[in-house]
């Protein structure tokens, strides 16, 4: 069988940092995995390992030549390969919307004809959370989202899901397979890459494509959405960080606490 | 990040990615034990163990006898990780893989380096290596320890002192006098089996000014009848084995030393922009700005050194000089970096519950082990024609 994953690199910013323009000056920026996208390699890797049958599992990600270190990751953690699709048309979008990410996603299905499709919840930047979900819909694949729990075994029909709902609530749901399954932090414990696996990873495919290698045109990508601009909000909170050993910083706490009327004289 | 040494120059993908993980194991895995396992006197067995299976034990092992089958400047890379975190994982991890295991890949038979080497760069087993004695430390050669053959074995007796990883170890490669007449030509290696072979007792595990997770112990050697195939090489080989050894040792401790100058140095650039005084962040006062600013300016040279020589050493250049350079240089900023970070830490650098005071007292040992300045400074000396 074949296990598709959708990774993300993502940009991490450092604690103080400048706009410009419509983006964070570069020079702060750090690049990583999308956290949820870790989660979702290592339980399709997770998949591979425990199988008895032959599963492939290829991870797919929209992204600049850049972001071939961090795919390079999945790999090293024992993604057989990847696919990494990029254009002019993706690079002029100042947001590439959750439409033109599912379209170019389903091109990518099509052409693997994956049985399962695990994506994180959502990215750490753009934070849209609708990409697996928006992609199940365009193939017509079964789908749950917020999977905080899997149940599955390699050339089983159907995988027992827990799912996360709101309030604390949790359910188990049944799915059919083909599926698209977005996974939530913490299902799993990602593994730390090896070292082999890292230098075996070098050796592994990542297949770079554009949109006409998938079919596609340049207005594919053409979102509804448009980034109009960015700023940092004003802060209205007050924080006072203590210094020190325990005893110095509880009697300045208390101090707080009693000049704001939390606590008595 | 902008420690990149000749990491950007090599340009290697696959360099920066293992740094990453590394980086990611250690602020992960071991920074949060550090102080609690020197404070203890522990050697963290289970760290070890998980460095085994990320396959860091046996970076620059080939592949063929169970290693990651890396370069000198990777294993630099992943040596100066572990010093940023912790001075004594380091130095075992150094000795280990220097001392305890390249020997055996490089002047060994196909059968010990399968019986001995395999273990070790599989992180089956811990590797170390016994030269110094109680009356030779500088003057290595003037040892005093014998190996006499008897019939198909070797019958050894002496005392060797400062071993690094002895009482945890698989294998301890022990040099030993096998013809009192040659001077440095008599000097010959055993592979000596701490568990196994009857005599080999530990004496002493010293209690040290730093890096107490790491074992540091005196070794008695008391009739230990070994077979003849646990001769390293040739006899007599033992001392130009020890100087190659050396040279690659060198730059994982010139490695080791600027993880711990980096160590320290980042616990004093962030205190630096975060302590408040007289109003503003400590950082902004010239006294403090010069000072952090001078660690980073030592730091940055000793990895470059450190980069070249490991560099060099995968051209399969000799790196005598640059390996004693770099080594001379980096524990040399790794003592004055760490020293500066207490300062800068004040009273709160002085304490436990900060870094630096431990990055300080690690530091001093980079400037003794594997030959102290003194000895880098007449090896560079010879080098350059003094």
């Amino acid at each position: 069988m074949k296990v598709l994953v959708t990774v993300k690199e993502v940009a991490a910013v450092e604690d103080d940092f400048e706009i410009d323009g419509l983006s964070i000056d570069d020079r702060y920026l750090e690049y990583d995995l999308n956290e949820w996208d870790d989660y979702a390699v290592e339980a399709a890797v997770q998949i591979a390992e425990a199988a008895d049958e032959d599963v492939e599992v290829v991870a797919a990600t929209i992204g600049p030549e850049r972001s071939e270190e961090t795919i390079r990751m999945a790999l090293a953690k024992g993604a057989d390969r990847a696919v990494r699709v990029w254009d002019d048309a993706i690079a002029d979008q100042t947001l590439l919307d959750v439409n033109a990410k599912a379209s170019v996603f389903e091109q990518v299905v099509a052409e693997e004809e994956p049985d399962l499709v695990l994506t994180g919840v959502q990215a750490a930047d753009d934070a849209l959370g609708a990409t697996g979900v928006a992609l199940a819909n365009r193939v017509g694949y079964q789908w749950a989202a917020v999977v905080n729990d899997l149940d599955y075994a390699a050339g089983d029909d159907v995988a027992t899901v827990r799912r996360e709902l709101e309030g604390g609530v949790e359910e188990i749901t049944e799915v059919d397979l083909p599926a698209v399954l977005s996974i939530q932090t913490g299902i799993n414990e990602p593994r730390y890459a090896s070292l082999r696996g890292i230098r075996q990873a070098q050796q592994k495919e990542i297949a770079p494509h554009d949109l006409s290698d998938l079919g596609l045109d340049a207005e594919t990508v053409d979102g509804a959405l448009e980034l109009t601009d960015m700023y940092e909000p004003e802060s209205e909170s007050d924080a006072t960080i203590f210094e020190g050993g325990a005893e110095e910083t509880a009697t300045e706490l208390a101090n707080v606490l009693r000049d704001k009327g939390v606590v008595g004289e | 990040m902008s420690e990149q040494g000749l990491l950007d120059v090599v340009d290697s993908e696959e360099h920066r990615m293992i740094r990453n993980t590394v980086r990611e194991f250690c602020e992960a895995e071991i920074e949060p034990i550090a102080q609690e396992i020197e404070n203890e006197h522990r050697f963290p067995e289970e760290i070890f163990e998980q460095l085994g299976e990320l396959d860091m034990m046996g970076v620059p092992v080939s592949m063929e006898h169970g290693g990651l089958g890396g370069d000198q400047l990777m294993y630099a890379l992943v040596t100066e990780e572990l010093g940023r975190v912790s001075g004594g994982i380091g130095l075992s991890y150094a000795a280990h893989v220097s001392l305890g295991s390249k020997p055996i890949e490089m002047f060994g038979t196909e059968e010990q380096k399968e019986e001995w080497l395999e273990p070790l760069a599989a992180g089956e087993g811990m590797g170390a290596w016994a030269l110094t004695e109680p009356g030779s430390g500088s003057d290595a050669s003037d040892m005093d320890t014998m190996a006499v053959k008897d019939g198909d074995e070797y019958v050894l007796n002496g005392t060797k002192q400062f071993i690094t990883n002895a009482n945890v170890a698989n294998s301890v490669l022990v040099k030993a006098v096998t013809d009192p007449d040659a001077g440095y030509d008599g000097i010959s290696t055993f592979i000596v089996d701490p568990e196994n072979d009857d005599g080999f007792e530990i004496t002493t595990v010293w209690d040290k000014m730093g890096l107490n997770c790491s074992p540091t112990c005196e070794i008695q050697l008391d009739d230990v009848r070994i077979p003849e195939d646990r001769l390293l090489g040739e006899e007599g080989e033992g001392w130009e084995q020890t100087k190659k050894t050396l040279d690659g040792g060198r730059i994982s401790i010139a490695a080791l030393s600027t993880g711990v100058a980096q160590g320290a140095y980042e616990a004093a650039r962030d205190y630096s922009t975060e302590r408040e005084q007289f109003g503003q962040p400590i950082s902004e006062f010239d006294a403090i700005r010069d000072k952090v600013v001078d660690m980073h300016r030592k730091i940055e040279r000793a990895r470059l050194l450190t980069h070249k020589a490991a560099w060099a050493y995968d051209q399969g250049q000799s790196v005598s000089r640059e390996s004693a350079l770099a080594k001379l240089d980096a524990s040399e900023a790794a003592r004055e970096v760490a020293e500066e970070s207490v300062q800068t830490l004040g009273g709160y650098g002085y304490t436990e519950d900060f870094a630096p005071q431990r990055f300080y007292r690690d530091a001093k040992l980079m400037e003794i082990g594997e030959g102290t300045s003194e000895i880098q400074h007449l090896v560079i000396g010879r080098e350059i024609g003094l």
